[in-house]
């Protein structure tokens, strides 16, 4: 048994039985216990780890975050143990794992109006603005385009196709206040921007939008409590009134400045929110999972286009977010919490409290079950690890106004715009799993 | 020869003689003889009986046998003794015939008959020695019980001594029968009970059974048929003694009986009284063997009764003990010290308020002072005390005090401020949401009218409206995108072109759609509805309607065809109501009932809520005629708000209260709440959540729990759940306006600092 240097002051504190264990092999270090004073934290017990690991050499060494029972430890052990409950009599077995490096701020972006919402790509970041415009970058701050076409602010997008040659170029789609969905095609070497297709249908405006996982499918939530599915496939949709279509498009020609613009209609319409659906996301091949005012979750199969589940919140939700790895969902509220949901059991697992405004905006990494990020009015972007839902990992500060859209789409960069027309982009360095 | 046979008769009897006379006569059953000899040796009273009897028949066997004697044994008259001589003279004859085997015993049964005789010839017997007209049967000493009692034993009872009487040898059914068959006196021969040996009756007996059974007198027809000595006649008079005619009251039913009739049918039907035959029944269905008191059954009085029974018995005074004795042990009597404390102690004080003495013996015991005084007090002790027993209700006064909610079981109610729109320069007199809650309306001392997104607090346009804002409100028809928003004397309607563009253009082609006729321009006179051009409208405003006065207020009707107006000093036109389709205007009112503060069309009915400083009218639109007046408590009204089921209306006042009116209950105000400090600017009903909430100059915003219960019995329930703080106070302004979102929990609220907060 090791014993720490006991300082005169600690004499007389309760002194913890310890085990330290990792799941990164690469900073395993002897499975003994230690008697450590209960006062000790996380900074403690990491000097710990580090004389042991390290050898008393501090120059390239790794930070390590610990976790007690699947809980991040935060305070000190001794107040730890109380929360939670936990025994101090036995031997406490403490896992540590690499601290996830703090994401860096790496540059801003200038819009003229509200960002209201962003998606990333590869490596270009598209933004919808409140100017009724989309704007698209790449990483390194290039603005390749700004494209006008809404009439009203731009609400929601999403990519139907990454950029993979010239042959095959980008597409994406974005929903506006002015109820209608434009797809577009981007040719990056002519930066040539077109629109594919308008969807017309909604009654009002276009909150969300979730393209599936081929980009064969758009769903749409909007404020008129439908939920509508629309495909890109041009096969599909050819069984259209001719007279209707002419009649549209000859107005669609009128407000788009003479770009000929095909229409489409819905292939399915979904009635069944109660209020204004704010989100929606594909949560398999075949179902969809979409979120509402009017306090529910509700699961629909989009293959019979039925719902196959409701799931009962408190609170009006905003927006969800599903995480590829661990199928949870979490949401965001007005009320400054974050909830993680499991459809499966249809109850709620956990709440996340730290923001102090409305929570606008989540986002799962799509390669660590345990992270997230949340936006929220009160001008701060959060990263969240699932296992401490009392304080998260960081705050990623920079916003001068409410935050309205954040994106992880692409792994190391967390994006995140607000009312401040600005577009932040922290760089987050991935952590050795 | 009869005066010699008297004396005779005096002298002769004898005991042998009497025996002869018995045997004499009993002669003619030798058997029947024998038996009642076996049972004078064992037995008394039965046999003495028997004797009686016996001598009486022998008595009248003779008297019939000489038909004229029927003289008793008092009269002393010649004729009679002239029989008894006769008898006694045959007796002695007999006498040598008849073996003297008796004992004493059975021929002292015969002195009974003749006393006299006896007396005289014993002269030792005693006159009452055999008289047993009250002596018990001491042959069995078991008393008058059930014999069945002893039918399990062998024996039937116990003798003077103490010794069991076995019971005499019983033959089985075939003995019975075979006796019954061969002896010809079985007719006659019955069994006594107590000692369970037959008896068989004698002729005499059997004739008298005969006569009671017939119903004759028992004795035969002896001095039955004395004169009748008729001393009071039974003749009627002809004068009757009185001529007062026979009272009424004997000729109608007594009313006394009635009652006591009825008494008694009432008994008979409550159980109480029961009729003679039943008793009857009851008696014979008793269990015989059921012992006729016992005292150890349980006292089955129910608890209640004995609870009801007040009776508390006066404590017993204390047994005395040993220091009250006249000799106590040592130990009770007092030292010196214990009697210089006794001795210093006031009365009260005192463990025991006498002094224990010693006496040398009982006799030296002088008498006790204290006695009289000590009787007294007990006395006043058992008159005076009452002793009652009180029934006292043990209430808890906590649960008196009516059950409030929980607040956690009351959400969701608006607990935080979660946004704030921000870009007006002056104060915010008013806003509305807009029915589909995604909109939200603003007018402001800045002469702008906002619209805001209310989930993102984005200002989507400002319109200038080139004067002050006092009023803004969206239509509540949700197929109607319209605002009417008030500057000055002026209502604006607004076509925001926000949301649905179908709404929208529907919207504006419905105003388009009318025509102005000639008439109408000729009928308006108070106010002048008028059309913006194509240049203006692209901000929106569609129509504007000019009055004389300054409004003060507008209000849609549900259907959102109709809005009323309240003009301020308008007098006659202080309200109207104008109607959007028609282009046309009316004031309903003609007279000024009080300066009118504001109006409300009902959600539902054709009732119209109109506001003066003191008083809300409520009055039926169609039938033109005031439904009804609630007197509102408060001195000043300053806004209104009518719940969304109609039944229950909400009053703000600038005397800081809040009146809550239901309509079914009274015209007084169902509930006050005096909560604000200052006074409340507006009141305001949730659609949809039973939710309101006051918006006071003291800068709060108080969101009350009130719900009504569609349960007509059930009273709202109002229970105030979160104050919620945010607006800064300017020029002893604060909170102006609050609205609710039309169907979050939400709250909004507009202020002097010029900005519009959400609290979710």
């Amino acid at each position: 048994m090791i014993m720490a240097e006991p300082m005169a002051s600690m004499e007389h504190q309760q002194h913890l039985q310890i085990t330290f264990f990792t799941k990164q092999a690469q900073y395993s270090i002897p499975d003994a216990p230690y008697s450590l004073p209960s006062s000790f934290g996380s900074q403690e017990l990491n000097g710990i780890v580090h004389s042991v690991l390290y050898e008393g050499a501090t120059k390239d060494a790794v930070d390590f975050d610990f976790l007690i029972d699947g809980e991040f430890l935060r305070t000190s052990l001794e107040t730890h143990l109380e929360d939670k409950n936990i025994s101090a009599e036995n031997v406490i077995e403490v896992e540590y794992v690499e601290r996830a490096a703090a994401p860096r701020p790496e540059t801003s972006l200038a819009h003229d109006d509200w960002v209201s919402c962003v998606r990333g790509s590869n490596d270009l970041i598209l933004c919808g603005c409140y100017d009724n415009t989309l704007r698209l970058w790449t990483r390194d701050e290039k603005c390749l385009t700004t494209i006008p076409g809404h009439t009203g602010p731009v609400k929601c997008l999403a990519w139907l196709k990454h950029e993979e040659s010239d042959e095959s170029p980008c597409m994406f789609v974005s929903g506006s206040h002015d109820q209608t969905l434009f797809v577009w095609r981007y040719q990056r070497s002519s930066n040539n921007i077109d629109c594919v297709f308008a969807c017309k249908g909604h009654a009002g405006s276009v909150d969300c939008v979730a393209v599936n996982q081929d980009g064969e499918r758009i769903v749409t939530g909007s404020w008129d409590k439908m939920i509508k599915l629309w495909s890109t496939v041009e096969s599909e949709v050819g069984n259209q009134d001719p007279e209707d279509e002419e009649e549209s498009r000859i107005k669609k020609k009128l407000k788009s400045s003479g770009q000929k613009v095909s229409l489409r209609v819905p292939l399915v319409t979904l009635a069944g929110h109660k209020e204004a659906v704010s989100s929606a996301t594909w949560i398999s091949s075949s179902s969809i999972c979409t979120s509402s005012w009017d306090h529910t979750l509700r699961v629909w199969d989009m293959t019979t286009s039925q719902p196959t589940a409701v799931c009962e919140g408190s609170k009006a939700f905003f927006s969800i977010a599903q995480s590829p790895l661990s199928n949870l969902i979490v949401s965001a509220s007005a009320d400054r919490h974050v909830r993680l949901h499991d459809l499966r059991t249809k109850e709620m697992k956990g709440t996340y409290t730290s923001h102090t405004a409305w929570v606008s905006s989540v986002d799962w990494s799509k390669n660590n079950e345990h992270l997230f990020i949340s936006g929220s009015h009160d001008m701060v972007t959060k990263l969240w690890d699932v296992r401490s839902s009392k304080a998260p990992l960081y705050n990623l500060v920079g916003q001068e106004d409410k935050v309205l859209a954040v994106d992880w789409s692409i792994p190391d960069l967390l994006l995140s715009g607000g009312a401040d027309n600005q577009l932040k982009i922290f760089n987050y360095k991935q952590t050795v799993n | 020869m009869k005066g010699e046979k008297k004396e005779m008769s005096t002298k002769v009897p004898t005991e042998s003689s009497k025996k002869k006379r018995k045997r004499d006569l009993l002669q003619d059953d030798e058997s029947n003889t024998q038996e009642e000899i076996s049972l004078f040796s064992t037995v008394n009273k039965d046999d003495e009986k028997e004797t009686d009897n016996v001598a009486a028949s022998s008595e009248e066997n003779d008297s019939n046998a000489d038909s004229d004697n029927s003289d008793n044994d008092e009269d002393s008259d010649g004729d009679e003794s002239s029989s008894q001589d006769e008898e006694y003279f045959e007796e002695s004859s007999e006498e040598d015939s008849d073996d003297s085997g008796l004992d004493e015993g059975t021929s002292q049964e015969f002195g009974n008959s003749e006393e006299n005789g006896s007396n005289s010839a014993s002269g030792k017997t005693d006159e009452y020695e055999y008289d047993s007209s009250d002596e018990e049967d001491v042959r069995n000493t078991i008393g008058n019980i059930p014999v069945q009692w002893y039918d399990d034993y062998p024996h039937i009872g116990y003798d003077v001594q103490g010794r069991k009487l076995i019971k005499p040898v019983q033959g089985d059914a075939l003995d019975e029968f075979l006796e019954k068959a061969d002896d010809p006196d079985y007719w006659r021969t019955v069994k006594n009970k107590l000692t369970g040996q037959k008896v068989r009756l004698s002729e005499e007996d059997v004739k008298q059974i005969n006569r009671i059974q017939s119903s004759t007198h028992p004795m035969g027809s002896e001095g039955l048929y004395e004169p009748w000595v008729d001393t009071f006649t039974s003749e009627v008079m002809e004068m009757p003694v009185t001529g007062r005619p026979p009272d009424k009251r004997s000729f109608i039913p007594s009313l006394w009986e009635k009652q006591r009739v009825g008494q008694m049918v009432h008994a008979l039907k409550m159980g109480w009284m029961k009729p003679r035959g039943e008793i009857r029944k009851m008696k014979q269905n008793r269990d015989l063997n059921e012992p006729s008191l016992d005292m150890w059954k349980e006292d089955n009085e129910p608890e209640i009764t004995k609870r009801y029974r007040m009776h508390i018995p006066a404590p017993k005074e204390p047994l005395p003990g040993h220091m009250e004795s006249f000799n106590p042990p040592e130990e009770y009597l007092l030292d010196e010290e214990e009697e210089a404390k006794w001795d210093s102690q006031e009365p009260e004080d005192r463990r025991f308020d006498f002094k224990p003495q010693k006496f040398e013996s009982y006799r030296s015991v002088p008498k006790y002072s204290r006695f009289i005084n000590e009787r007294f007090s007990r006395l006043l002790d058992l008159y005076l005390a009452s002793r009652q027993r009180k029934m006292k209700m043990n209430v808890n006064p906590e649960d008196l005090i009516p059950k409030r909610p929980d607040k956690k079981d009351l959400q969701p109610y608006p607990t935080k401020e979660a946004m704030v729109y921000k870009g007006h320069t002056d104060m915010v007199r008013t806003i509305s949401p807009d029915p589909s809650g995604q909109w939200l309306v603003s007018g402001s001392d800045d002469q702008t009218v906002k619209l805001w997104e209310v989930a993102t607090g984005r200002c989507m346009k400002t319109l200038d409206m080139g004067g002050k804002v006092t009023a803004v409100l969206w239509n509540p028809n949700r197929t109607v995108n319209l605002i009417a928003a008030v500057v000055g004397s002026e209502v604006i309607l607004i076509n925001p072109g926000l949301g649905d563009r179908l709404l929208c253009s529907n919207t504006d082609s419905m105003l388009e759609s009318h025509t102005e006729t000639a008439d109408d321009s000729a009928k308006k006179s108070a106010v002048t509805w008028s059309k913006y051009d194509i240049t203006e409208k692209d901000s929106g405003f569609r129509v504007k309607i000019s009055h004389s006065k300054p409004v003060i207020q507008v209000t849609w009707h549900a259907k959102g065809d109709y809005f009323a107006c309240v003009q301020q000093d308008g007098k006659s036109q202080a309200v109207l109501i104008h109607q959007l389709s028609r282009r046309q205007s009316q004031a309903p009112f003609s007279k000024p009932k009080g300066i009118v503060q504001r109006v409300m069309f009902h959600p539902v009915h054709p009732y119209f809520f109109v506001a003066t400083q003191q008083h809300i009218k409520v009055y039926n639109l169609v039938k033109q005629e005031l439904h009804k007046k609630l007197q509102a408590n408060c001195k000043y009204i300053s806004s209104l708000d009518v719940h969304h089921g109609g039944d229950n209306i909400l009053i703000g006042s600038y005397d800081s209260r809040l009146c809550w009116f239901d309509l079914d209950l009274s015209t007084k105000p169902y509930q006050t709440l005096k909560y604000h400090k200052k006074a409340v600017r507006q009141v305001a009903y949730h659609t949809q959540y039973p939710l309101f909430a006051s918006a006071s100059d003291d800068g709060s915003i108080i969101v009350s729990h009130g719900k009504v219960f569609s349960d007509q019995l059930l009273n709202p329930l109002i229970v105030t759940v979160k104050v919620l703080r945010g607006h800064k106070t300017t020029n002893h302004l604060s909170v102006l306006d609050c609205k609710f979102h039309p169907f979050q929990p939400w709250v909004f609220s507009s202020g002097a600092d010029s900005t519009i907060r959400l609290y979710v």
